[in-house]
């Protein structure tokens, strides 16, 4: 999955194959001494629960019983017999689809905006992450009922336009997008990382660039974009990620309603797990989406040797 | 930069940090008010309940919000020092070295991502219940020690690749081993991103309100996240102490991020990279 | 870089907090002592009343302890599975009737039948809370299911108040009545998209309750399907229940959302326990009725809150020792007060009657006016739960005019009755 490091320089090659010759399996032994810490944990605190819930998968598993062996019956069950299982995949996809792309746009605009000397900076960058703090605090179903419920503060500024405003939540045609918009406003954490793959750019780029006479979009297009597109990667894969699995917002604001509109697959196998006793069902929800997810992410994985651009590995696109 | 663009600037920034920042104005009135008041679309109450900070800090008879808080904030020392430690040594291991089955390490790191955590946490609890740490931080916070989160360690992958090789490669020529080149060249020059993860390491456990309720039973090692649950029953919420310390326990991480971002905003710039 | 002053303070308070939470980990039983583990949900009021009560028993009997966890409702339905599962339920447990069954039906709690709970619980009470002959749950206070009303926006408008017994044809009419008299944007009644909103009618036309012997049997009347809820259509026709959007914008209890706190509806269900949480809301606004009626009777009125024994409790005996004194114990009733609802063991409610504040009262009222009609509480069969989600969402697409009644009641009757041909096998 993930692409080799590569280098085009062939001095480069033959001095790095010298120096290896000379410290025989020394990379090897060192790589696994710095993962270690990751590699520990992975086998002593995470691959039993992922392997469990494998198991599990092939169950029936109430939580309150012992599971017990019923082969693929609960895949063969999903695809095949459950409209809640199509529906609640739809609506996710929908959400991914919107919500990834105006994210990783509004968040890297912002950044931009927020990348300057200026007085009160930290400030302003305070104030616009805030949204993302509250991410999920109680407080934020609340607000939200208030700013889009029928006489919220979005139907108030929309009357003084003369424009009738419905439920935005509580409308099965408009809950979704309201829900979209929440994540897009809560785009605190994708852009801070941006603003610092922003600040790793060397300044000499752009001040040659200046000398040059270089436009501003021509010098975002030829040094930013690039040397941002490690980060921007990042975003991309975690957001495709995280989009799949979202759940706090529609877990408190939505409870996935109404009639299904909000029902994201998450909260589909939250519901199955815990509410409706089925563990096990859930389990083969679960290993669904990660192939899902899986499939998408090597995608993107072997579509990104053509636009990010590695520092490290010298000549960008091969 | 000329004035005009330096006001047009400041304009905008200040215009658009109100919008964001409404809720926040809307929550200060809302945790004055009192709970009938709360139904009205006023901003402001008409008279201002300061008892609900009062009364919400000392919801609780046998503690304060302050011993809530100091549980939160000794957890989080645990999470953030963990969770940064062993992240930078990690990616440094996937970003700059290679090794036999790396690609294959590191497709499995991504994959922990991808699996919905709502199938492991039984499974989680069970073995946690095994080894004795339930009603204790241990599996809340043990779980940063190895790695920090796929998160993480992935992300500090991508800064690391981020930086040219040169740097690596004059080191060595000094003589520098693998271990010289992560502690003298990488990890200074990854402090921002650094940085980036200790803030969203706090910000992110602070109300991971799951495995809180799961593993911590005892009220006096209840984080705050946990006792504000408190406010909340079945038919019964204490909606102006509920808003009033809520918004409280988000301050912490607010000034956080506040006060650490200039180290991870001017950390390279004045570093520099060819330093 | 960190510097090492720092660092090593880091840590110092590290190696404290696994210092910490390594003491904390043993402490079980010292010596004969047993200690019992409990839990429950609640308000902070409750929890309060129930750790002194604890200290009570621990004084009257010294060699039980206890190690309580407490916590709201929400989380603590989160949590109980998850113990289940790792089969490390605490020895006591407050438990709901709508989970009741389910927890018994998978053999997690304890048969209490055994308990004398004679002179203290009815034993008509009792009988009817037996699962397949046997307690599971000793009742700790009455419930009963009711209506709440807008007393003050009622008498403004100049409509008469509801009164105790009446019909559903009556309570119907009444809504007619009093949209006449209402202004734009306020409601008699709300909309119901629920189960248990038809089952009430089911029942108290005559009918079988829709789930029963532990899921084996499902009944759902088409012909009362179809009348109670072309009803319900007509009246979202005439504006006599607010438009779909509004209705699923509702929220009980949150004070911006609840439909009648916010003002826009007349009247809404409510229940002993639940009620005063409404007053608090709207003070000296709520009035209460019973349930509407038909040939049956109507709502119910029986305790919904129980302690029960886990089946995989070390401690059965002290644990039953223990219920059974929570209900019976003279001090521990004056200790633990109004906070789990009106007392089920009647000596103990007279004493405490006198210092009965408003908001109990209603509740009071509530479950008075229900009893001499009521009818069983009945919760959701086990295995259940989802068909009471799917019932809910069909019904909210018919109210949304996303499929007509006849498809709604075809999905619903039909995975309905496949549960039920699941739990008979």
């Amino acid at each position: 999955m993930v692409a080799e490091t590569k280098t085009t320089a062939e001095a480069e090659k033959t001095r790095r194959a010298v120096r290896k010759r000379a410290k025989t399996g020394d990379t090897h032994l060192a790589g696994y001494i710095f993962i270690s810490p990751w590699l520990i944990g992975f086998l002593l605190l995470t691959l039993w629960p992922i392997a469990q819930s494998f198991y599990l998968s092939f169950t029936d598993y109430s939580l309150l019983e012992d599971p017990v062996w019923v082969g693929t019956e609960n895949y063969v069950n999903i695809f095949t017999n459950d409209s809640t299982f199509t529906k609640s995949l739809s609506v996710t996809f929908l959400f991914v689809l919107f919500s990834v792309p105006l994210k990783l746009f509004f968040s890297l605009l912002v950044a931009m905006a927020l990348n300057q000397k200026l007085k009160g900076m930290n400030l302003y960058r305070t104030a616009i992450y805030f949204p993302s703090l509250i991410g999920g605090s109680i407080a934020v179903a609340a607000l939200w009922r208030n700013m889009f419920g029928l006489d919220g503060y979005i139907n108030q500024v929309l009357a003084w336009f003369g424009i009738q405003g419905v439920g935005w939540i509580s409308n099965p045609d408009t809950s979704l997008g309201t829900l979209i918009l929440l994540n897009t406003w809560q785009f605190g954490s994708t852009m801070v990382i941006f603003l610092a793959g922003l600040k790793q750019i060397p300044q000499e780029l752009y001040e040659s660039a200046a000398v040059d006479g270089a436009a501003k979009i021509r010098r975002f297009i030829s040094i930013t974009l690039p040397m941002l597109s490690p980060v921007m990667f990042f975003n991309l894969i975690l957001g495709v990620i995280g989009s799949f699995q979202t759940f706090t917002s529609a877990f408190i604001i939505t409870k996935g309603g109404p009639v299904n509109s909000t029902y994201v697959y998450a909260l589909y196998l939250y519901e199955k797990a815990f509410k409706h006793y089925q563990m096990g069902y859930a389990s083969a929800l679960a290993w669904i989406l990660l192939a899902i997810v899986a499939l998408l992410t090597i995608v993107n994985f072997a579509a990104s040797r053509y636009w990010v651009f590695y520092e490290s590995e010298g000549g960008g696109t091969k | 930069m000329k004035l005009k663009s330096k006001v047009t600037n400041h304009l905008f920034l200040s215009l658009f940090s109100l919008l964001m920042l409404y809720p926040v104005i809307w929550w200060v009135g809302a945790s004055l008010k009192k709970t009938e008041e709360l139904s009205l679309p006023t901003i402001w109450p008409k008279t201002p309940m300061w008892e609900n900070y009062s009364k919400g800090w000392h919801f609780s008879s046998e503690y304060t919000f302050a011993h809530f808080f100091g549980n939160s904030l000794l957890m989080e020392v645990g999470n953030v020092f963990g969770g940064v430690l062993t992240a930078a040594i990690v990616a440094y291991g996937f970003g700059r070295l290679s090794f036999k089955l790396r690609g294959f390490w590191f497709s499995i790191l991504l994959l922990t991502m991808m699996l919905p955590g709502q199938v492991t946490i039984v499974p989680q609890y069970i073995l946690f219940n095994k080894l004795g740490f339930v009603d204790s931080y241990v599996p809340l916070v043990l779980p940063h020690f190895f790695g920090g989160g796929a998160f993480f360690i992935f992300l500090l992958v991508q800064f690391i690749r981020g930086i040219p090789r040169d740097l690596d490669e004059a080191a060595k020529i000094d003589g520098a081993s693998v271990y010289g080149i992560f502690l003298r060249i990488i990890f200074p020059l990854i402090k921002p991103a650094l940085m980036t993860v200790a803030i969203f390491t706090f910000i992110w456990s602070w109300d991971d309100f799951f495995a809180q309720v799961l593993y911590i039973s005892s009220v006096e090692k209840f984080t705050v996240g946990l006792a504000l649950r408190m406010f909340i029953d079945q038919f019964d919420i204490q909606w102006g102490q509920l808003l009033a310390m809520s918004l409280l326990s988000v301050l912490p991480s607010m000034l956080i991020f506040l006060f650490a971002q200039k180290h991870f905003v001017e950390g390279i710039a004045t570093t520099g990279l060819k330093g | 870089m960190m510097n090492m002053r720092r660092m090593s303070l880091v840590s110092l308070l590290l190696a404290l907090l696994l210092a910490i939470t390594a003491c904390s980990g043993g402490g079980k039983g010292s010596g004969s002592g047993k200690t019992l583990s409990i839990m429950w949900w609640g308000p902070d009021e409750r929890h309060e009343a129930t750790k002194k009560a604890l200290d009570l028993y621990t004084q009257q009997h010294p060699d039980v302890k206890f190690k309580p966890e407490y916590m709201a409702w929400d989380a603590y339905w989160q949590k109980l599975p998850t113990l289940a599962a790792s089969k490390s339920i605490t020895d006591v447990l407050q438990m709901d009737a709508a989970y009741l069954q389910e927890y018994v039906s998978r053999g997690q709690l304890e048969d209490l039948s055994d308990i004398d709970l004679t002179g203290i619980v009815d034993p008509g009470v009792l009988e009817n809370l037996k699962i397949g002959g046997k307690l599971y749950g000793i009742p700790l206070s009455q419930n009963a299911q009711g209506i709440a009303f807008n007393k003050e926006d009622l008498a403004k408008y100049g409509i008469p108040l509801p009164h105790k017994d009446w019909t559903y044809d009556e309570y119907f009419q009444w809504a007619k009545d009093a949209r006449a008299k209402l202004p734009e944007g306020k409601y008699p009644i709300g909309d119901t998209t629920t189960w248990d909103g038809f089952n009430y009618y089911q029942t108290a036309m005559g009918k079988p309750p829709i789930m029963a012997d532990g899921g084996k049997t499902f009944t759902l009347d088409k012909d009362l399907f179809m009348k109670f809820y072309q009803t319900y259509e007509q009246f979202r026709k005439d504006k006599i229940v607010p438009p779909a959007d509004q209705a699923a914008s509702f929220l009980e209890n949150d004070p911006q959302a609840d439909p009648m706190a916010s003002g826009v509806v007349m009247t809404r269900g409510a229940t002993t326990g639940s009620v005063s949480a409404l007053e608090q809301l709207m003070p000296g606004k709520v009035g209460v009725v019973n349930m509407p009626t038909g040939p049956a009777g109507g709502g119910w009125a029986q305790s919904t809150i129980f302690l029960s024994v886990s089946a995989n409790s070390k401690n059965k005996e002290e644990a039953k020792n223990f219920v059974k004194w929570f209900v019976t114990d003279k001090d521990a009733g004056k200790t633990l007060g109004l906070t789990r609802g009106i007392p089920i063991n009647p000596e103990i409610y007279k004493e405490l009657e006198p210092n009965l504040e408003a908001k109990d009262k209603l509740g009071k009222e509530i479950y008075d006016q229900s009893v001499d009609k009521a009818l069983p509480f009945y919760s959701p069969a086990p295995g259940f739960t989802e068909w009471v989600d799917a019932y809910k969402k069909e019904m909210d697409a018919v109210t949304f005019g996303q499929q007509s009644l006849e498809q709604a009641f075809d999905k619903i009757d039909k995975l309905g009755k496949e549960l039920a041909a699941k739990a008979g096998s």
